[in-house]
């Protein structure tokens, strides 16, 4: 028996949607099988989450309250990632957004109106994720290292900075001796479709986001240099792209949608700078998951970025009703992510089984 | 072949179609009561999100018309979401947040659902339908002081903390005030890991004051990680005395856990929900202590005090103002047996209290009311260093 590995010459469209749908099938499988092991018909486990999420109108309200930063975020890596910058940095990348714009919000917002205040606020956010992101881009280009441990560390140095300012110099005098910054004044909060928490400043914002990405990263000679510095880094030498401005324009948008998100979350969900865990729950790294199933394309992360909050706010389902622990939701995601990579290699690669003892040629 | 490949996914899908109306199907009888609890931390955290959640097991299990549901590892920004989904779709009658991070979010909960009950654990925020409560440990620290001072050999005395809020400061100060108390030579060394949960943080601390010279510590965080630090340098043949804290950790540290602090919120679970029940609920601020046996003193719930120690604390003696001088054994248990009958028999924060500025903070016979206590922010006199803060 002899295993054959080939590249595929041609990706269709739709042979790469079916490589999708069957890698997302796959890993519910093997998710079902973890269920199965903890005695949990799989079947109403699965069917529960999505019925947590999609199935009434405020599950939905809340799905789309959690795509919000998933889409802001997941669609600025499909353009990092497409030129094969593995930023894993957009969780610092978001808290430093929300570090800019509540300076913003808190020192300026009590003399502006709400339509000057708000997009002062996602300005600042944009460059404080913006500055994140160009840190690692020079790092790599100038001095070689590796940018997946550099944007790795940043997110720590990032909460730790913010920690400092919340114990520190920023905490605010409301709260009681504990830790965080005074409640936004009325004006810098974001407002919210009624009855919901879904922000839709930011939600536009994202939408937005994801469209003009799409368009510049198919539609542009910025994309199409980010996409050869991707693919082919010898030819993008020999064309003459400057790999440095081009790596610290795409992590300015990368890590800057990061930071539009930090923003959203700060002004539309908390209405202050507090602990930086309870600010993000983890968005920076699962929009990593919305990038790739989204086949690094940004209009396709609205979708997915939908997706994957789903999953997260039905996580909570299965935890109440069938009293899961609240780990089964990162397992679900990782598992995903798993299997989207794996599919992802089938879809490069033909994998052919001989079964006959016959060789052919020299290898 | 092909046919069967489109069978099976269509099979699936009718089996989730029928199996849709098993989980909306969780109707309220009129005499049952329904909780849903929120936790900040995983159950097995064996710190607070656990001993809530014994407390919640053992309201289950005396009053059977209780009916509770859980959801752990909430963070602050979820909170909003997870109280929707327990009110609107578990359809529970009262909802008990457990940190101080939700409260925001359960008073306008209280707000948007005027006919269902809320609790919020540690906060001060009330509405009509929004009560609070919390059990505070602050005499148990005093008490474990009080050991901690009779058994240092160095002197030094250390104290991982979590977060530099008001009631870390207070647990500290009582901690030091018990120490003072005992031996007035022993300082007392903070170190701060900015975690609630945070192992590799707390391991780190308690090795750091080891290695300053300390040989005794407590600590708030929400695993036995200080404890092992403790145990291992026992093992080793350096005695560290360690405090556990919040659940019965002693099991960790058989050669160094002294005494600790437990909570237990069954009691306080039982009666709340009762009330509720009865309908002779109000939203007053509840707040236990040793006296309503919410704080007990111990490693485990067996002794209050590690046998392995009890000698020790026999032979050291201690000069009191009001009992004269008597062994730190029969000290601890005198003045435990006194927080069990109320804080105005005996309270660690009766002045004269100055801070470790030399600033008198209580006068000499009054004692801090709870609005002090909830507010505290100095560190007493015996607490080396100031309260990270600007």
């Amino acid at each position: 028996m002899k295993i054959r590995i080939t590249d595929r010459d041609h990706i269709t469209g739709l042979r790469s949607l079916a490589a999708n749908i069957m890698s997302l099938a796959a890993g519910l499988l093997a998710i079902s099988l973890i269920f199965l092991l903890n005695k949990v018909n799989p079947i109403f486990a699965i069917s529960e989450i999505f019925s947590g999420s999609f199935g009434s109108m405020y599950g939905f309200k809340e799905t789309i309250t959690k795509a919000i930063p998933l889409i802001l975020i997941g669609s600025g890596l499909t353009l990092a990632f497409r030129a094969k910058f593995w930023n894993i940095g957009a969780e610092g990348q978001l808290l430093m957004g929300a570090v800019f714009s509540s300076w913003i919000g808190l020192n300026i917002g009590p003399h502006l109106p709400s339509y000057l205040i708000v997009p002062l606020m996602f300005l600042a956010g944009f460059i404080g994720g913006a500055l994140w992101g160009i840190i690692p881009a020079i790092l790599k280009i100038r001095y070689s290292i590796n940018e997946v441990i550099c944007t790795l560390m940043l997110n720590y140095i990032c909460a730790e900075f913010l920690t400092m300012l919340i114990v520190g110099p920023w905490k605010g005098k409301t709260r009681f001796g504990f830790p965080g910054t005074d409640n936004l004044p009325e004006s810098a909060i974001l407002g919210l479709i009624p009855g919901s928490r879904i922000h839709y400043a930011t939600l536009i914002l994202a939408l937005v986001s994801a469209v003009i990405l799409t368009i510049l990263i198919y539609k542009t000679r910025f994309g199409y240099e980010a996409r050869v510095v991707g693919e082919n880094p010898d030819a993008g030498k020999y064309a003459g792209i400057d790999f440095l401005k081009t790596s610290m324009i795409l992590m300015a948008i990368s890590g800057g949608l990061a930071g539009f998100a930090g923003v959203g979350e700060m002004a539309g969900i908390h209405k202050y700078l507090g602990y930086p865990a309870s600010l993000s729950s983890g968005y920076g790294f699962t929009a990593i998951i919305v990038a790739w199933l989204a086949k690094l394309n940004p209009l396709y992360a609205i979708f997915s970025g939908i997706f994957f909050a789903g999953i997260l706010v039905g996580g909570d389902a299965i935890q109440i009703s069938l009293g899961l622990p609240a780990a089964t939701v990162e397992i679900v995601n990782g598992t995903l992510l798993v299997f989207l990579i794996m599919g992802d290699y089938f879809l490069k690669h033909k994998v052919t089984i001989q079964f006959s003892k016959q060789t052919q040629g020299a290898s | 072949m092909k046919t069967r490949f489109f069978v099976f996914p269509l099979l699936l899908f009718f089996l989730c179609l029928g199996l849709v109306p098993q989980m909306n199907g969780t109707a309220n009888a009129a005499d049952k009561l329904k909780a849903g609890f929120i936790y900040v931390g995983p159950v097995g955290d064996y710190g607070w999100s656990h001993a809530h959640d014994l407390g919640r097991l053992y309201a289950e299990k005396k009053l059977p018309w209780l009916e509770s549901v859980i959801v752990e590892s909430v963070p602050e920004s979820d909170s909003a979401r997870i109280i929707d989904r327990l009110i609107q779709q578990q359809k529970c009658d009262v909802v008990f947040t457990t940190s101080f991070g939700y409260m925001e979010d359960t008073v306008a909960a209280g707000s948007r659902y005027p006919d269902k009950k809320f609790m919020h654990c540690s906060g001060f925020k009330r509405l009509e339908n929004v009560g609070t409560y919390f059990g505070d440990l602050y005499q148990m620290y005093y008490l474990n002081g009080l050991m901690a001072g009779a058994l240092t050999k160095t002197n030094k005395i250390g104290y991982v903390a979590a977060f530099p809020i008001p009631e870390l400061i207070r647990h500290i100060d009582a901690y030091a005030l018990g120490i003072k108390a005992a031996n007035p030579k022993a300082e007392v060394h903070v170190k701060w890991i900015y975690a609630w949960y945070g192992p590799d943080k707390a391991k780190e601390a308690a090795e750091a004051l080891i290695a300053e010279g300390c040989d005794t510590l407590a600590f708030t965080e929400d695993t036995p990680a200080v404890i092992e630090v403790g145990q291992e340098h026992s093992e080793k043949g350096k005695q560290i005395y360690t405090f556990a804290h919040y659940s019965a950790m002693q099991p960790y540290g058989e050669d160094s856990v002294v005494s600790g602090q437990l909570m237990d919120w069954g009691g306080m679970y039982v009666k709340i929900l009762q009330d509720i029940y009865n309908d002779t609920w109000s939203n007053e601020d509840i707040w236990w202590l040793a006296k309503e046996k919410a704080a007990l003193l111990g490693g485990n719930f067996d002794a209050p005090i590690n046998p392995k120690f009890v000698d020790e604390l026999k032979a050291y003696k201690i000069d009191t103002p009001d009992l004269g001088s008597l062994s730190a054994y029969d000290l601890i248990m005198k003045r435990y047996d006194q927080m069990k009958q109320g804080v105005d028999v005996f309270d660690p924060f009766t002045g004269p209290i100055k801070d470790n500025k030399g600033k008198l903070r209580i006068k000499k016979g009054e004692r801090a009311s709870k609005g002090d206590l909830l507010s505290i922010m100095y560190y007493v006199d015996g607490v080396v260093g100031d309260i990270p803060t600007n």
